[in-house]
């Protein structure tokens, strides 16, 4: 079975996936075709029990895929004169422009998409020069958000280019999805009848979809704010099925033996003060939250005993938390990395605040302490026999107090490592590299445990989710998967965005989980099921960052475009849109008591906003799926911004008492 | 090269074909490489595309050649070993015979030499450093934090105070530092234009720091001054209190020279020297921007730039000329001038000339005392000697040779004068034996270049008068030295920084407290050795290590055309090859 999950093709099927599509018999039949094409005999006897599927005539498979994929270029297909093209689209700008003004913004969402199939049309038919032609005369016209994309577009110049290519077999193979009103339809639909121009008609057509509302026109604000993604807007369907954003129930942890208590600390006064108060603490009931998934949606890891020790010390660490807000601000401490500009590339600060760990591009990962405890390595097998297993503190004596050190490096990846992440409970390490592994390392060892192979190419992202065990990673292969760590096959497999997954986060009930990609759409996966639940588009340039609010009820994601986003994901809407930012920003973080968003970008700052009056705002507001909200946008939100000496900021993160802390590379 | 152009931006078939030439395909058909061309362009342009990603994720803002690699391991091309490399690789450029060429230069190392040479410096380790960027939601000026205000922001407050306001007003946007306290803003609704008021205002902190480093810089607690100089030359949000310290500064020198107070002048320079030396600082105004109008002694003038001419230049700066050591104030404060000068000097304030006219000036005038005499000599040799930047640098023994050689003779008959004259001014004679000594100084290594070799005492003092003997003898010793180098031994070490100066500075500054008690006219004055102290000329010497001969250019026959990469790499094989090093499953 491995081969056959192993050879999804990296650029995924024609299929679209917002729609997901039953598993009919003409799908079963081409993955047979495939199979048998690759000889992979066992799989495909497998599958043709599994389909119900007797035999079938090979030969005649793969003929009709082939003939599949010349159809679907025929599209393109015409044989008409390469003028009408500029001519027809110069005709559909003038109808454009000349509608009225309440119609103009949602008529012109159409411009692009047409431009770009006419440019690809002239391609294919080898109309070269009228072609190149036509993207300079009307190149620079398209909004400035899809520029890039118009510059790669660009350089398909030739019919053959085109095979293979991102974007034009995303353009391909997906209708462009058009949010429009019914009142603007029909004023297009009367046009297109009126103009009889087949080349626009067959677009229209074939090529883009038209989600049609009843109700008032948009105005240009709205439109752009949710436009800029690869394949237009979500459709409103795409976003209906019901997300349980809630947290989940904490778990009864009252009647532990705290006896024992932490290694490390050794204040001995600190249990007993913390059993007369254990009430206060404890006694707080979470309330059920109609909006939580049951506590058994996705099966969780049983706590373990040291576990649930961790979290009474989170939780008496929380209650001397400072409250944030716009009057407390918090104390940023910021770790600068010396001497390391241009060979690192990534940095993570554990839940607990007390290890970093950074990926170099040279395949190192080093791990350092922020706290006086050094880093210990496991004793070694011989001396671990000699230990007695009863003793109290069975978990200190195993650990070799001559191997302390301040920081410990790994080994083991091949190409630069882009992102790691600690376990909760600080025992292990996942990390990602170019290599296309994904490793997870011990941190009592601090060696390698095991390695990750299912991605294709580079893995851009990996988060281990809050609740341990299960990991999420994305890559360039434009899939994003979910694991378990004691698993060599990832569980469930995200398909569906049209570029590079580059980021990755999971939902703090680890129900869901969110994906940023170059293809500048955000979407939310349900883990139970692998479908998509959300998609949101606004963001201009790919993605970088996702943090979802301490409450599961927002997401914030940033990205090259320097703004941040912040979604509702109870409807998936976009609800602000806070700017400030001059360059890439590659870190978000909430405060813990989810006052406070923090940002950090290449432009050397770290900016803190306020997150309480967003919220209050948005949830004032009573909206539905249909109705979307006025999205913030005014500079009020920015609270602070701190420059930093010429250092990108890579990283931050809250501590259990907020503060903040910020990782950099200095650039001297 | 505007945006339309970079829409259909390809590689000319001329390139191609010199490419295909340098892997052994001679006759490539036109429509051949046209083909080819437009092919490779594209498949460029996605690899460049490509390897954009990885750039962004290594979270950087500059493509590197590992970059381009591992986007071509992407698309399963062998990457181009044997080229990765942190730095730019700069194309070099090559042009003749109506070609033009582009190529990399790879430089033929001698590995021997390599070996036998000093050992190269391993590269740091990484680090981590911890520190605060904000504390409670400000930002402490701590060295490791930006400056509050940058220098831009400066100049542009300095320049339009009133930008300030507007600024403030829109935008929190400078947020961290701390309270700058209210700004009144005046809002006329009437015709009258009145100009809107900006207050500098200081927190209580700010008064405070303010009051502890001006004590101590002219308190008597050495270790206290030492370390307030520290703090002015190294604090990084000094701004706010900028204007107040150049006031104290500019006052404090406005009184102690009518009380003669040397010491507290030379500590008042101390603080100049500082404020000089501080990074963050945006001191042009404070400097510049002054109309000179010289008076006599006391010079009336606006800020810093005036309370160092006064201390060069002024008629008298200690209680007893006659025993007090003014003079190494007088050095000290012209190493100033000529740091002022090296800093701020632009074409539009011309600062240096303006400097330089003026001591002229004094080198002329009869009237002026001795000391003044000595000081604009001083200060004249400083700025000849130390100057990189400007037009007269290049010229360093010129300026002394057009400035101070025609008015040897002058000079000499006032020295002449004070010595010999009907009524013996003690005062007057120790300053003639200051300028006696420097001027032999300034201008041994001068004639030594100027005149030719037979030296005769008589021709010397026909020219420069009772200078003359003293010039000649000089020379004279100067010729004698073994290992005559060929630059000016004139420099002084170009900058004025660092630890060993600043020590040289202390014990400078400190023995100036003590009277001189030897009063004969050949004593040294003790600072002497470092200004003369010369250091090599780095600013030049890189730059002729780094005009470097492009004769190892490779042109390519019968090219006229513009842009052609040559590259030497061997021919690869026709077929591609795939290399699935564990990425497919089968492999």
């Amino acid at each position: 079975m491995s081969d056959a999950e192993n050879l999804q093709p990296p650029a995924c099927s024609s299929e679209n996936f917002a729609r997901p599509v039953k598993m009919d018999k003409v799908t079963a039949l081409a993955i047979l075709g495939v199979l048998k094409k690759y000889h992979l005999k066992d799989t495909e006897e497998l599958l043709k029990k599994e389909a119900n599927i007797q035999d079938v005539d090979s030969s005649s498979e793969i003929g009709q895929s082939d003939s599949d994929v010349s159809n679907m270029l025929s599209v393109y297909k015409s044989e008409g004169d390469p003028q009408v093209y500029e001519s027809a689209y110069v005709e559909l700008k003038k109808f454009v422009e000349g509608a009225l003004d309440i119609y103009k913004h949602e008529l012109g969402m159409i411009l692009y998409p047409v431009f770009v199939h006419m440019y690809l049309q002239l391609v294919y038919n080898r109309h070269e020069e009228q072609a190149i032609k036509f993207m300079e005369r009307f190149g620079h016209d398209q909004d400035d958000y899809y520029q890039e994309d118009v510059v790669r577009l660009s350089h398909i110049t030739k019919k053959n280019h085109m095979k293979g290519n991102e974007l034009s077999e995303t353009f391909r193979s997906n209708e462009f999805i058009i949010r429009i009103s019914r009142d603007t339809l029909s004023i297009l639909k009367r046009h297109l009848q009126e103009k009889k121009q087949s080349v626009l008609l067959n677009i229209v057509h074939e090529r883009l979809y038209f989600d049609m509302y009843e109700g008032v026109v948009r105005n240009k604000q709205q439109i752009e704010a949710t436009a800029g993604s690869m394949v237009g807007e979500a459709t409103r369907q795409d976003n209906k099925t019901k997300v349980y954003y809630g947290l989940l129930k904490e778990p009864d942890i009252h009647h532990i033996p705290v006896e024992e208590e932490d290694e490390g600390e050794g204040d001995g006064d600190k249990p007993k003060k913390k059993k007369q108060r254990k009430d206060p603490l404890f006694s707080k009931k979470i309330k059920f939250d109609p909006n939580a998934p049951t506590w058994d949606r996705v099966p969780l890891p049983e706590l373990k005993d040291t576990d649930k020790v961790e979290k009474i010390r989170a939780l008496r660490e929380a209650s001397k938390r400072v409250t944030l807000g716009p009057d407390t601000l918090p104390s940023i401490c910021f770790y600068t990395l010396l001497n390391s500009a241009q060979i690192v590339t990534c940095a993570e600060v554990a839940e607990d605040s007390s290890l970093l760990a950074v990926g170099f591009s040279d395949a190192l990962i080093k791990v350092w302490t922020l706290v006086p405890q050094k880093l210990r390595a496991m004793k070694s097998a011989d001396q671990l026999q000699d230990i007695d297993r009863e003793a109290v503190d069975v978990l200190v004596r195993m650990m070799d107090d001559r191997s302390a050190e301040v920081s410990r490096t790994l080994y083991g990846h091949s190409g630069p490592v882009y992102r790691v992440t600690f376990s909760p409970d600080r025992n292990l390490l996942l990390s990602c590299s170019e290599d296309a592994t994904v490793r997870l390392w011990s941190l009592l060892t601090w060696t390698a445990l095991v390695c990750y192979k299912g991605h294709m190419y580079p893995v851009w992202d990996v988060k281990f989710s809050p609740h341990g065990y299960y990991f999420a990673t994305a890559g360039h292969d434009k899939t994003a998967r979910l694991w378990a760590t004691d698993q060599h096959q990832p569980l469930r497999i995200f398909v569906g965005h049209f570029s590079d997954v580059d980021c990755i986060n999971i939902h703090p009930n680890s129900n869901y989980v969110a994906t940023g990609s170059s293809d500048r759409i955000v979407r939310l996966w349900d883990c139970t099921t692998g479908d998509p639940v959300r998609w949101m588009t606004g963001h201009k340039d790919p993605i970088y960052s996702l943090c979802f609010s301490v409450d599961g009820r927002f997401l914030a994601s940033a990205g090259a475009d320097c703004r941040v986003l912040v979604w509702d994901l109870a409807h998936g809407h976009l609800l602000a849109e806070l700017t400030g930012h001059t360059g890439t920003i590659h870190t978000l973080a909430f405060s813990r008591d989810g006052h406070i968003l923090a940002s950090g970008s290449l432009d050397c700052t770290i900016k803190l906003w306020d997150f309480t009056q967003l919220s209050e705002e948005v949830l004032l507001e009573d909206f539905n799926i249909s109705y979307s909200p006025d999205i913030k946008k005014n500079g009020s939100h920015l609270l602070r911004s701190y420059a930093t000496k010429n250092s990108a900021v890579l990283a931050l993160h809250f501590t259990r008492r907020n503060l903040l802390f910020g990782v950099g590379i200095y650039d001297s | 090269m505007n945006e339309a152009d970079l829409y259909s931006t390809t590689f000319s078939p001329e390139s191609i074909k010199v490419i295909a030439e340098s892997i052994g395909i001679i006759n490539l058909l036109d429509e051949a490489a046209k083909e080819l061309a437009d092919d490779v362009s594209y498949r460029i342009k996605l690899i460049i595309q490509d390897a954009a990603k990885f750039m962004h994720h290594g979270k950087r803002q500059k493509l590197t050649v590992e970059d381009v690699n591992q986007s071509l391991k992407v698309k399963n091309i062998e990457p181009i070993y044997g080229f990765v490399t942190r730095d730019f690789i700069p194309f070099r450029f090559a042009s003749g015979g109506g070609r033009e060429l582009h190529f990399v230069e790879e430089k033929e190392q001698d590995i021997t030499e390599l070996l036998s040479g000093p050992m190269l410096k391993l590269p740091l380790d990484v680090h981590v450093r911890a520190h605060w960027l904000c504390i409670e939601g400000v930002q402490p000026t701590i060295p490791e934090n930006p400056p509050p205000i940058s220098k831009d922001a400066q100049k542009l407050e300095s320049i339009d105070p009133v930008s300030k306001l507007s600024k403030l007003a829109k935008e929190k946007e400078s947020a961290g530092k701390p309270t700058i306290g209210k700004f009144h803003k005046l809002r006329n609704v009437e015709t009258v234009h009145v100009k809107q008021l900006a207050t500098h205002e200081l927190s209580v902190e700010q008064q405070l720091y303010y009051k502890e480093i001006t004590e101590a810089c002219v308190g008597s607690d050495e270790g206290r001054r030492a370390e307030a100089l520290q703090s002015l030359a190294s604090d990084p949000g000094l701004h706010e209190m900028l204007p107040r310290m150049c006031t104290f500064i500019a006052e404090g020198v406005k009184v102690n020279v009518v009380q003669n107070n040397l010491a507290l002048l030379i500590y008042l320079m101390r603080m100049v020297k500082a404020l000089l030396d501080n990074q963050s600082l945006y001191l042009e105004k404070y400097v510049s921007a002054v109309v000179i109008q010289f008076a006599r002694a006391p010079v009336q003038l606006h800020e810093l730039l005036p309370a160092v001419a006064t201390c060069i230049v002024s008629k008298q700066l200690c209680m007893r000329p006659e025993l007090d050591n003014h003079w190494a104030l007088r050095d000290f404060a012209s190493r100033l001038m000529l740091q002022i000068c090296k800093n701020f000097n632009t074409s539009t304030n011309n600062v240096q000339t303006r400097v330089t006219r003026m001591f002229c000036r004094f080198l002329h005038d009869d009237k002026m005392p001795l000391s003044s005499l000595y000081g604009s000599v001083q200060g004249l040799h400083c700025l000849s000697s130390g100057l990189t930047p400007v037009g007269l640098s290049e010229l360093g023994p010129e300026v002394v040779k057009v400035f101070i050689l025609p008015n040897v003779k002058h000079i000499s008959e006032r020295i002449e004068g004070a010595t010999e004259g009907p009524v013996l001014n003690n005062i007057d004679r120790i300053a003639a034996g200051h300028i006696k000594i420097l001027m032999t100084k300034v201008l041994s290594p001068v004639l030594r270049t100027l005149r030719q070799p037979p030296d005769y005492v008589e021709e010397y003092v026909s020219e420069y008068g009772s200078l003359g003997p003293h010039l000649h003898s000089a020379v004279v010793k100067a010729r004698a030295q073994p290992a005559p180098t060929t630059t000016v031994p004139l420099t002084t070490p170009t900058t004025l920084r660092g630890p060993s100066s600043s020590i040289l500075q202390q014990s400078a500054a400190s023995s100036l407290l003590k009277p001189v008690h030897t009063l004969d006219t050949d004593h040294h004055v003790p600072d002497v050795s470092f200004i003369s102290g010369s250091g090599p000329h780095q600013g030049r010497t890189i730059v002729v290590g780094s005009s470097v001969p492009s004769s190892r250019a490779m042109v390519a026959p019968n090219n006229p055309n513009k842009y052609v990469f040559v590259t030497s790499r061997p021919p690869t094989p026709n077929q591609v090859r795939f290399f699935c090093r564990g990425y497919l499953p089968w492999a």
